[in-house]
């Protein structure tokens, strides 16, 4: 044991510790600073950073024995005398966040430097080049990069010194964010709550012989349950066995050490050429009961396949299909300059949202539940749980205030939530199951890996004649990709065929992944067409402008090919060491809408509060709807209190397919405008709410003013009627020497209707390209392809776009079409970012002549590719 | 598990704590990690209460010394070290984080374990009590292109290749001093990641007097904008005299079990006009050296690459 005194955040404390302790740990769970967050454990994302002597540290790897002696302060302590730091402000103003999980590290960082850059330099700006450098411990996942560099920057130039108007940006939880308060599931800590973990294989294939719960228990664990499924079988490494309860993370881990697990290992299936993995043994499904319990990595329902081994597929649209493939065989017989055949890959890309899975469940001895969730979909989580446990509907609450990210990761029920709950009825106390950043990075939600032949073949005339794709996907023990089903989408009508195979592995199941099936698609389709480009001497924009009959889409042709970059590329240097080059794709998208969701406004204590049971995980729903309900009143969206991240709102959307802002916004409108009716027009002040106290008014979203593509509903998702479309305009400079690739400009070109909350409309598509440069460039996880162990198991080895990455962007909105829409708009979270990176592989293409054909384009793969 | 920590106040007390399955601890920015991961060994000796283990110290004729817990950030901002030692300032400016250099020590950074995925993934591997390098048969996309041995986990310590091209010495508490390569040998036993004793602790690090106006370079290639482990680094010192090449030395990391200094290379600097051309043919003398693993033949073409920019960025 050890002593050591302290002063935090201006208190004097004294702490025994045993000596091995982590700062965060002590800070977190001690003395109850959740502000400060703990996300990679290793010292690389500085989500825990606090200044200990005025020094910024991250407090994952501080041992807090070294706190001794030390004045600490954290994100709780950053704001002195209730005001705000001139850098909490300018977050807020700037929009310097989306989910803000990582927002605190980087807050109490940027406040550091920021203090000593004045004190150095005085109110100058220094450049994003030096401040990328001094945030460079930092990582946000959403990729809010661009808000960051301005928020920091304006701030080195003294423009939030101003504390005489409370702080206010376009983000409305905004302050709750960059002061700490905000609170996530990882932050709940109820009276007698007890830490979960979840026992899980070390075998990529087995058969559980046998689980033996009682050693745990003898070993301290409060409550120990089992999470096989019927057949007893292990198909990855990661699938969970068990879980173990105890009264902290140290004494559930030791207790979960003594579970005994007796695994018949088998053989596995790992990695290796998907389109050759039909033949391989033995067959992850076996069995049309093993079939129907695959997990599904698609957020639509399934169409019924074919199954040979383990390849299911393929699932087929086609048009004139025979047409195209006897056209696309003779024309490769012939050698025919006008068939373009490309074969691509991409990598399996990991979600790891900073805010990892977590649940915390309440299971008191009555029937009712009350579960908070790190969801996307509190209102759909809710549901699955009552049918999971045999609850009613009515009596289980899922919250989620604050969720700290989850790009598709959090849609569904995953383990964290059945272990939780399992383990809080069994120990009759809460019980809390988060993931360490291992598990989320190995199990968490992926991408699947695709591997896609593509073949376009054009007429004299230089039309498309035939297409063919087929997408072989490898998403591990899951099914259900779609990425060549999405080509027939984009151009013309010529005959065509494409193909859908899933190729399974016993490797860790996909999740739908922000653009399922988009991404992948458009690295090969959107490559396609540019080498169609090259071969025909055409310009690519102009190629697309003939090829593509989407009037919104042509607006945005219009307005690439006026860009001064893409206009001036063919001056580009294309020798010596640095080569730079521009790209351009373009892409489509379905428009989802949610029909029931629903918006209830009400004068609550005099304050219009507006309530629907959906979650912001840093897409900002709550910006929109307080933005929709102020704009009808003509008050401030910071004056509308907005109820959401509570399953027991209203029914409202997943955060998924893009679909929240659309189904809510127009919704909110016209909730509002009903109490606006009960009320009266004129200014709303006080007096007025007051006399009007209890005042309620619904709306439900309903039908758009055309009919859908489906007619009925599923999940709650309809296919509204009209394609959203994005043209990407991409600018690299790549290093010949080392293999370095900068992705230095872009621009984005949004055809999505009318812009709800235009600032973080931009942020959102901002941060789309960011991820997407992560996507193209960086983001790969490794397995060991011996046990089938995830090796990039860490923040260090899987690598995610810094802000030092991140290109200068400009966005750009073409805002008609989409009347039809209530609201005339439509959402934009996924389009935005489906063809950067084909984008980026056409600049590469234009620098240096070589066409990368597998993501990520790593150094090694350029040094090779120009070799 | 129950993990113990001792805080002893002298070397000897240390020592006496230390045995071959405890840890010593300074900063704690690796061992923190491995505790959370349980892939340490849960006995920890935290040598911050020993005292007269930091600072930078000018001894005149005889060069500087810097104590082993003396922190990362403390050596690159250190007027002394950036006037002499240039090269050494950059390479700790341009390893890991600001939050880890702040807190991370020079003597831990020499010391460290090696950053393989499969021995931090808890796989059994010779480094973890095994006797096997998983890697090698498995995924070592990030493995060392100049094979010594059985491990082929590159050495992750960037101030070791620093230490290298200036001849440093070492000191540890009980032994006399030594060059800081007999840290690591040849590389070749791969259960090991430096040849200190269970018992000894290195207290501070002695760099020779240098001739005034010396140039460094440092140059790390990697894929994004910082803070990722080096694919190939290499760090250079140049003494240049009426444009030629009076004193070269060059070490690279990233590529071997170890840092290697490579004097087939400052051989061919040697009394040169210093020129970009020259650098790039002088970098490729190291090429013979490679031996690359199935996925690691990117390294040998980027070694040379790497010490040519560090060169460059040295005489520029």
């Amino acid at each position: 044991m050890v002593d050591v005194s302290c002063t935090i955040n201006g208190s004097r404390q004294t702490l025994t510790l045993l000596g091995h302790e982590s700062t965060v740990d002590v800070l977190r769970d001690d003395l109850g600073l959740t502000g400060t967050k703990l996300v990679c454990g290793s010292g690389v994302c500085g989500a825990c950073t606090i200044t200990v002597d005025g020094t910024p540290t991250a407090s994952c790897i501080l041992p807090a024995s070294s706190l001794n002696g030390t004045e600490v302060t954290t994100i709780e302590g950053l704001a002195t005398n209730g005001s705000l730091h001139p850098v909490q402000r300018a977050f807020v103003v700037e929009d310097g966040l989306q989910c803000g999980y990582c927002t605190p590290g980087f807050v109490v960082e940027a406040a550091a430097f920021v203090d000593h850059w004045r004190a150095e330099h005085g109110n100058t700006d220094p450049g994003s080049h030096i401040v990328a450098d001094a945030l460079a411990g930092h990582l946000c996942r959403c990729a809010a990069y661009p808000g960051i560099d301005a928020a920091v920057r304006s701030a080195c130039r003294g423009e939030h010194d101003d504390i005489s108007s409370p702080a206010r940006g376009p983000r409305v939880e905004a302050v709750e964010k960059v002061t700490g308060s905000a609170r996530y599931t990882t932050d709940i800590r109820l009276d007698g709550q007890l830490e979960g973990v979840i026992i899980r294989s070390e075998n990529a294939h087995a058969l559980i012989r046998r689980v033996d719960l009682a050693p745990g228990v003898a070993a301290g664990a409060s409550a120990a349950v089992e999470l096989l499924g019927t057949d007893r079988t292990v198909r990855y490494v990661g699938q969970p066995i068990a879980a173990v309860a105890g009264v902290d993370r140290a004494a559930a881990r030791s207790a979960a050490k003594a579970v005994i697990v007796e695994a018949e290992s088998r053989e596995a299936v790992i990695g290796g050429d998907p389109r050759a993995r039909v033949l391989s043994r033995p067959i992850v499904h076996d069995g049309r009961a093993a079939r129907r319990r695959a997990p599904i990595s698609a957020e639509n329902p399934l169409v019924p396949a074919r199954w040979i081994g383990n390849r299911r597929g393929p699932s087929t649209i086609r048009w004139r299909g025979m047409r195209a493939v006897r056209r696309i065989a003779s024309a490769r017989k012939k050698g025919d300059t006008r068939l373009v055949e490309l074969h691509v890959a991409t990598s399996v890309q990991v979600h790891t949202p900073l805010e990892p899975h977590a649940c915390v469940a309440l299971w008191p001895a009555t029937d009712r539940l009350q579960v908070w969730v790190s969801t996307q979909a509190v209102h759909h989580i809710a549901k699955l749980i009552a049918k999971h446990f045999g609850l009613p509907r009515e009596n289980v609450e899922v919250i989620a205030h604050h969720v700290g990210g989850g790009f598709g990761a959090k849609l569904t029920l995953t383990a964290e939530v059945i272990a939780a709950v399992e383990l809080s009825r069994q120990a009759q106390r809460p019980v809390r199951v988060v993931y360490d950043r291992a598990e989320e990075l190995s199990v968490g939600g992926l991408r699947p890996a695709t591997d896609t032949h593509i073949a376009l073949l054009a007429d004299a005339a230089g039309s498309l004649r035939a297409m063919e794709v087929t997408t072989h996907a490898d998403g591990g023990v899951s099914i259900g990709s779609t990425v060549a089903g999405l080509a027939p989408m984009v151009y013309g009508r010529s005959p065509r065929i494409v193909r859908d195979y899933d190729v399974l592995a016993h490797t860790p199941p996909g999740t739908p992944f922000r653009g399922p099936g988009g991404p992948p698609l458009a690295w090969a389709l959107e490559q396609a067409v540019d080498e169609m480009a090259i071969t025909l001497g055409e310009d690519p924009i102009a190629l697309r402008r003939r090829w593509d009959g989407n009037r919104r889409r042509h607006a945005l042709y219009d307005w690439a090919d006026a860009l001064p970059a893409w206009r001036a590329r063919h001056d580009m240097v294309s020798a010596g060491r640095f080569r730079r080059g521009v790209g351009v794709a373009a892409a489509n998208w379905l428009y989802f809408v949610d029909p029931g969701s629903e918006v209830t406004v009400a004068v609550r204590e005099g304050q219009i509060v507006a309530s629907t049971a959906a979650q912001d995980m840093g897409t900002g729903s709550r910006s929109v709807i307080a933005g929709a309900v102020a704009e009808v009143f003509g008050i401030d969206p910071h004056d509308v209190l907005v109820e959401i991240g509570s399953s027991k709102g209203p029914h409202g959307p997943a955060s998924g397919g893009s679909r929240t802002t659309v189904s809510v916004g127009p919704t909110a409108t016209e909730a509002a405008m009903k109490l606006r009716q009960t009320i009266g027009d004129g200014p709303v002040t006080p007096a007025r709410l007051a006399g009007h106290e209890g005042a309620t008014a619904k709306a439900q979203r309903g039908k758009d003013k055309r009919m859908r593509l489906t007619p009925f509903t599923i999940r709650d998702l309809q296919v509204g009627r009209g394609f959203s479309g994005a043209v990407h305009v991409s600018e690299v400079e790549i290093d010949t020497h080392t293999g370095k690739i900068r992705v230095t400009r872009v621009w984005g070109g949004l055809a999505v209707g009318k812009i709800a909350v235009p600032a973080l409309a931009r942020s959102q598509c901002a941060a789309s390209i960011i991820q997407g440069v992560g996507f193209a460039l960086y983001e790969q996880r490794h397995l060991d392809p011996a046990s089938g162990a995830v090796l990039t198991a860490n923040l260090e080895d899987y690598r995610i776009p810094q802000l030092g990455d991140s290109p200068e962007i400009t966005i750009h909105f073409h805002e008609e079409g989409w009347d039809h829409v209530p609201g005339g708009g439509v959402g934009l979270g996924e389009v935005a970012t489906l063809g950067v990176a084909a984008s980026i592989g056409n600049a590469i293409r234009h620098a240096t002549g070589w066409r990368p054909l597998e993501l990520p384009v790593r150094p090694d793969r350029v040094l090779e590719g120009l070799r | 598990m129950t993990i113990i920590t001792t805080f002893p106040e002298n070397l000897d007390d240390a020592s006496r704590s230390s045995d071959a399955t405890s840890e010593f601890r300074l900063g704690g920015t690796d061992l923190q990690a491995r505790l959370r991961r349980g892939t340490s060994s849960g006995r920890i000796v935290d040598l911050t209460r020993v005292p007269g283990l930091v600072g930078v110290r000018d001894l005149g004729p005889d060069g500087v010394e810097i104590g082993a817990a003396t922190t990362i950030a403390a050596v690159a901002s250190h007027p002394l070290v950036q006037t002499r030692y240039p090269a050494l300032a950059l390479t700790a400016r341009g390893l890991a984080t600001p939050q880890v250099r702040a807190v991370g020590s020079i003597g831990g950074n020499l010391l460290q374990k090696t950053r393989c995925w499969y021995l931090r993934g808890g796989h059994a591997c010779f480094k973890s009590g095994g006797d096997t390098c998983p890697a090698r048969t498995g995924n070592h996309l990030y493995g060392v292109a100049i094979d010594q041995g059985p491990c082929v986990a590159p050495h992750p310590s960037s101030i070791g290749a620093a230490l290298l091209v200036y001849d440093t010495i070492i000191r540890t508490h009980t032994r006399s001093d030594r060059p800081v390569a007999e840290l690591w040998g040849d590389g070749s036993d791969p259960t090991r990641d430096h040849l200190l004793g269970p018992d000894e602790i290195v207290t501070l690090v002695l760099l020779p007097r240098v001739p005034d106006g010396e140039r460094g370079g440092y140059f790390r290639s990697i894929s994004r904008f910082e803070a990722e482990w080096p694919l190939v680094e290499a760090v250079v010192r140049l003494h240049i005299l009426d444009g030629r090449i009076k004193h070269a030395g060059v070490a690279v990391g990233g590529v071997a079990n170890t840092p290697l200094r490579l004097p087939e290379v400052e051989q061919e600097l040697l009394g040169e006009l210093a020129t970009d051309g020259l650098f790039e043919s002088a970098s490729r003398a190291a090429d013979h050296r490679c031996r690359p693993l199935p996925q690691t033949g990117y390294k040998a073409a980027l070694l040379g690459a790497t010490i040519s920019e560090a060169l460059r960025r040295a005489a520029g």
